[in-house]
């Protein structure tokens, strides 16, 4: 019933303070059971917010170092880092499907990167450090294909996409082996990585007071811009929508079914591809686990922030929401000296949630 | 009544196609899932905090040692190793960064390697 309210509304007039006075009109408008229902909708609807701001006030009092600048601007700064990778995933899940290789693809980035843009080359022993547009270049165009190959399965053969994205995940596991063992390198952990490369991604944009703030904070907003725009302003974007809400009858109403899956993934390939740019810079040393897990992560925050795993529901707004409140709280239980094999048990705990929650909208929405 | 609004609903679609479940169930879910978190989280962080433990790579044994977060870690008597001398701890096995006991603060789990460096042979 919130729902449509809600919808009926922003017809009308887009505004936050209209909507929240819609619903203060519509609870006003409720009696006995009906107000009761209405309360224990909004409770658990929004129950994973109201956990997190609670966490936050606990840790914040517990440890006040947790809301020091240094602490927030790393918080944002990780958020940043994690950006890209949701914004990709957030596609698939809105076209009512899923990518776990995603994480693989981030680490298949990121050594690719690395091995090309190092000053000790020892995968290609003897090659310097390549112009970083061309490593910019290579890295897209392997996530892209990444991408294009999920797509396809998944376009072409109306293959489930777990069982696609499993096979692809632990195929790019193998390949990034493979390839951290090429040359001298034997699997070594990638470093000593050239000045311009870590300087272009985890550079200082600006400082406040002593604080730096990294470039990839910058880049990661205009990704989220581009993806704003092409989820909202192209027919790309409407026709993912379609695709995601109702498969055949986008199809009967003309949208070229086949060509949006692949574009979606071929774009959240590319995004992977950039957060593993990212990646590698930041973290400044690139192994066969670099990447890992990174995807459940990702599809967490966009359950969080809105992303349904019913299909053709999102907004980018949400999933920036998802990923910083994610971050927020594993930085915050890291300040409480959480185990981090507990950090696990946790995040499995948030999905399920999340999942729940996502579910139970859908069910009580009339 | 959550019986009711579910007949009342269409079918879940998308990944949660073939999902039947009451929202009565979820519910439960919600507040189980939410539960299980808080106690881990009350659990775990009322522990002695992340380990750091000190692989001493074939040199005398170093007791590990409790560590919450955004502390120092107290700097061990340095193991000891026949015909080899003590070379400092490092965050590595490449022995590529050294811990600095005075300025590095623990932010997780740590494991310190020992590092040694061959007696002279005469």
């Amino acid at each position: 019933m919130a729902e449509q309210t809600t919808t009926s509304n922003s017809t009308l007039k887009k505004g936050p303070f209209r909507k929240i006075r819609a619903e203060i009109d519509h609870f006003n408008t409720l009696t006995g059971k009906d107000r009761q229902r209405y309360v224990t909708d909004m409770l658990f609807n929004n129950a994973m917010y109201i956990i997190i701001v609670l966490a936050i006030i606990f840790i914040a009092i517990r440890v006040p170092s947790f809301v020091s600048l240094s602490s927030i601007v790393n918080i944002i700064s990780l958020t940043a880092s994690r950006l890209p990778i949701a914004l990709g995933v957030a596609g698939c899940i809105v076209l009512a499907g899923t990518d776990i290789s995603a994480g693989r693809a981030v680490g298949l980035a990121a050594c690719i990167a690395g091995s090309l843009l190092t000053t000790a080359n020892k995968i290609f022993p003897g090659m310097g450090v390549q112009p970083l547009p061309l490593v910019i270049l290579i890295v897209i165009a392997v996530g892209a294909l990444i991408g294009f190959v999920n797509g396809f399965c998944m376009a072409k053969f109306k293959l489930h996409p777990y069982i696609v994205t499993l096979s692809t995940q632990l195929i790019l596991y193998g390949t990034i082996l493979l390839y951290l063992k090429m040359g001298d390198n034997n699997g070594q952990t990638l470093s000593s990585l050239s000045e311009g490369y870590r300087n272009l991604v985890a550079g200082t944009l600006f400082t406040i007071g002593t604080v730096a703030v990294p470039r990839y904070v910058l880049y990661a907003i205009i990704l989220a811009a581009v993806m704003w725009v092409i989820w909202n302003k192209t027919t790309l974007g409407k026709n993912m929508f379609a695709v995601g809400s109702n498969e055949e009858a986008a199809n009967v109403s003309g949208v070229n079914v086949m060509r949006t899956i692949i574009l979606v993934f071929v774009m959240a390939g590319i995004m992977y591809s950039i957060t593993g740019f990212f990646e590698g810079a930041r973290i400044a040393s690139i192994n066969g686990n670099t990447g890992f897990n990174y995807e459940a992560d990702a599809i967490a925050a966009c359950v969080i922030g809105g992303v349904s795993f019913v299909g053709g529901i999102g907004k980018i707004s949400g999933i920036i929401t998802g990923v910083l409140l994610l971050q927020i709280i594993f930085t915050g239980l890291n300040f409480l000296s959480v185990d981090q094999n507990i950090l696990y048990i946790i995040k499995g705990l948030v999905i399920l949630v999340a999942c729940a929650i996502d579910m139970r909208k859908y069910l009580v929405r009339k | 009544m959550s019986e009711e609004r579910h007949s009342e609903t269409p079918e879940l679609r998308g990944l949660y196609r073939h999902v039947n479940i009451s929202v009565r169930t979820l519910d439960i879910i919600i507040v189980a899932g939410i539960a299980a978190m808080i106690i881990l989280v009350v659990w775990s962080a009322s522990g002695g905090g992340y380990s750091v433990r000190f692989d001493s790579r074939g040199g005398s044994d170093v007791p590990a040692q409790s560590v919450r977060y955004g502390e120092a870690v107290a700097e061990p008597a340095p193991p000891e190793r026949n015909g080899y001398s003590f070379g400092g701890w490092y965050v590595d096995e490449a022995y590529s960064v050294p811990w600095d006991f005075q300025t590095n603060r623990v932010e997780g789990d740590l494991t310190l390697f020992a590092r040694w460096i061959p007696d002279s042979q005469s």
